[in-house]
């Protein structure tokens, strides 16, 4: 067996196991803060009934996708204090970030479910039922899995090869493995990158076909500034906003469908 | 010596459009004139700038530690072009940009202007510069805290390294003409700052207005470095190496050195420049790291060895 694939199982298992912490505890939590962008989306789009309090970023529109609907939920910072306050009877958090705040949040014997980012869509169909199980709300996460794959079924096939490159500030790309990777594949379309940073030079010289860019922000930014350059104008953007692809989950499909046009 | 570093930028100028990001070959019409011309020509004439900024103001301050960045001009210019670019101002109107640039740069040289008054030479006006130069950069991380660009504070600890990678044609043109202005204005100092070098009660004898003097050397200079810094951000130590590697050659004559310090500087910057470009060929880097990291790491040393120098 390969390593990932171990890992992948371990990963479950472990999964598996924080999913049963609050089943331990009794019925299914109904007062749930979530301190992460990308679970704030999950508990937005499957259990906004239990919603006690989003992290902040959860209403920034240029970050989250669900960010109108988080506009009505009470916000918390990754504060001990804070959130004790709240008195959750579950916390939402990602395996990184606040790893302090948690530590004293588990010492007073909340229980904590770390869910990690998947960086593919198996690992979102994984994720989203994990996540709907551990909230007791299953119908509803097969129900956004369901519109997924319908949303994923309508992608256009595509005759010709077509190379896209996703190029974000400072020359950084998305490789194989992450789920820019995963959401380019599933669009149609081959990815340029290896992973490694390019430059404006190094992409000039082998231009790609399609350059997927993020959505220049509302605010002035000096990283995006390198996309308004010259020597850009002769190769195909295409825009996709980062709230779309920061975190995975449901969504996800549309921004398929968004490099598939 | 003029001869000489006239050939040597006549050596380096081709370099520098040869060089690519990692590759050394002739490029397609694109990206030589987009990428490699514009970047060629913010060497030289930035480095000029600096270059020929340190020599007046070693001059005119007397005092071998005196250099655009040291002073807080640099910085002072940085903190008003992040202003003009943060605050949204630079996306209205592109020049917004150069023109915060200038008044920050104008702002930090008023200030030393006014102390150097007072207390001419000597160590006390380094720390004048290093005060301004903390102002510049307490204000800046005030600036960026209240900006709507939650990224800005990451953004901006890139571009404070300095770096002329990518910049469009556009800026070229946008900064160009105040550096060369600055440079003028500069370089016509020659005979004042040789009478100033006597002593300003010598120079006033000679007939030279020692405050007019002043007064244009801090408004070449924030021309022409504080365009710069607009543009490329801090590039550090340029116009503090420059003066003290041309001495040797040229003698102590500070009006003898402005030609030479502003051909030399825009060399250094573009020989910089190139190494940083090539250096993921050599290093284990995937990308070039901005110039201003070399010229700093170059530079500070150098610092240190003036310091012990001139304090015995």
């Amino acid at each position: 067996m390969s390593d990932a694939g171990q890992g992948t199982i371990w990963r479950c298992l472990l999964c598996g196991l924080l999913v049963l912490v609050p089943v331990l505890h009794g019925q299914a939590a109904d007062r749930v803060v979530s301190l992460n962008l990308c679970t704030d989306q999950m508990l937005v789009l499957l259990a906004p009934e239990k919603i006690i309090a989003l992290s902040p970023l959860a209403k920034d529109p240029s970050l989250s996708f669900v960010a109108h609907e988080a506009e009505r939920f009470p916000s918390v910072r990754a504060s001990a204090e804070a959130v004790l306050r709240l008195r959750p009877d579950l916390i939402l958090a990602a395996p990184y970030g606040a790893q302090a705040t948690l530590a004293v949040l588990q010492q007073e014997h909340i229980p904590i479910v770390r869910i990690s980012l998947p960086q593919n869509l198996a690992g979102i169909r994984r994720m989203t039922r994990d996540i709907a199980r551990t909230l007791d709300v299953t119908a509803r996460g097969d129900m956004q899995l369901e519109r997924m794959d319908a949303e994923l079924a309508e992608v256009p096939h595509r005759d010709r090869v077509v190379r896209a490159l996703v190029w974000e500030p400072r020359g950084f790309t998305a490789g194989p493995g992450t789920l820019m990777h995963a959401l380019l594949r599933a669009a149609g379309l081959s990815n340029m990158s290896d992973g490694r940073r390019i430059g404006l030079e190094a992409l000039l010289r082998r231009p790609p076909d399609l350059l997927v860019v993020p959505t220049t922000p509302a605010y002035p930014s000096l990283a995006t500034t390198i996309l308004q350059h010259p020597a850009l104008a002769g190769i195909p953007q295409r825009e996709i906003p980062p709230a779309m692809t920061i975190c995975a989950g449901p969504f996800s499909a549309q921004a398929v469908a968004l490099l598939a046009q | 010596m003029i001869r000489w570093l006239v050939m040597l930028l006549a050596v380096l100028i081709p370099i520098s459009l040869l060089t690519g990001d990692a590759t050394l070959a002739l490029p397609d019409n694109l990206i030589f004139w987009q990428l490699r011309v514009p970047r060629t020509m913010l060497g030289l004439l930035i480095g000029g700038g600096l270059g020929l900024s340190g020599a007046v103001l070693q001059g005119a301050l007397r005092n071998p530690l005196a250099d655009p960045g040291l002073l807080g001009i640099t910085g002072s210019a940085g903190l008003g072009a992040v202003i003009a670019f943060y605050w949204g101002f630079a996306a209205e109107f592109p020049p917004t940009l150069l023109a915060g640039g200038l008044m920050g740069a104008g702002i930090g040289a008023a200030f030393l202007l006014a102390f150097a008054g007072r207390a001419p030479s000597g160590p006390s006006l380094i720390l004048a510069g290093v005060a301004v130069s903390a102002i510049a950069s307490a204000l800046l991380a005030l600036a960026l805290a209240l900006a709507p660009n939650p990224f800005a504070l990451t953004e901006i600890t890139y571009w404070l390294m300095g770096g002329l990678a990518d910049r469009p044609l556009s800026q070229v043109e946008m900064a160009g003409p105040v550096i060369l202005l600055g440079g003028v204005i500069l370089l016509k100092l020659g005979r004042g700052l040789d009478a100033l070098s006597l002593g300003e009660d010598a120079a006033r004898s000679l007939g030279i207005p020692v405050a007019a003097t002043l007064r244009m050397a801090a408004i070449g200079t924030t021309c022409a470095a504080g365009a710069g810094a607009a543009v490329a951000g801090s590039i550090g130590f340029i116009g503090l190496v420059v003066p003290h590697l041309l001495r040797p050659w040229v003698g102590e004559r500070p009006g003898a050195l402005l030609p030479a310090a502003a051909l030399a500087g825009g060399a250094l910057l573009l020989a910089a420049d190139i190494l940083v470009r090539l250096a993921p060929l050599m290093l284990p880097l995937s990308t070039a790291p901005p110039v201003g990291v070399l010229t700093a790491l170059l530079g500070a040393p150098f610092l240190v060895a003036i310091a012990r120098r001139s304090v015995p």
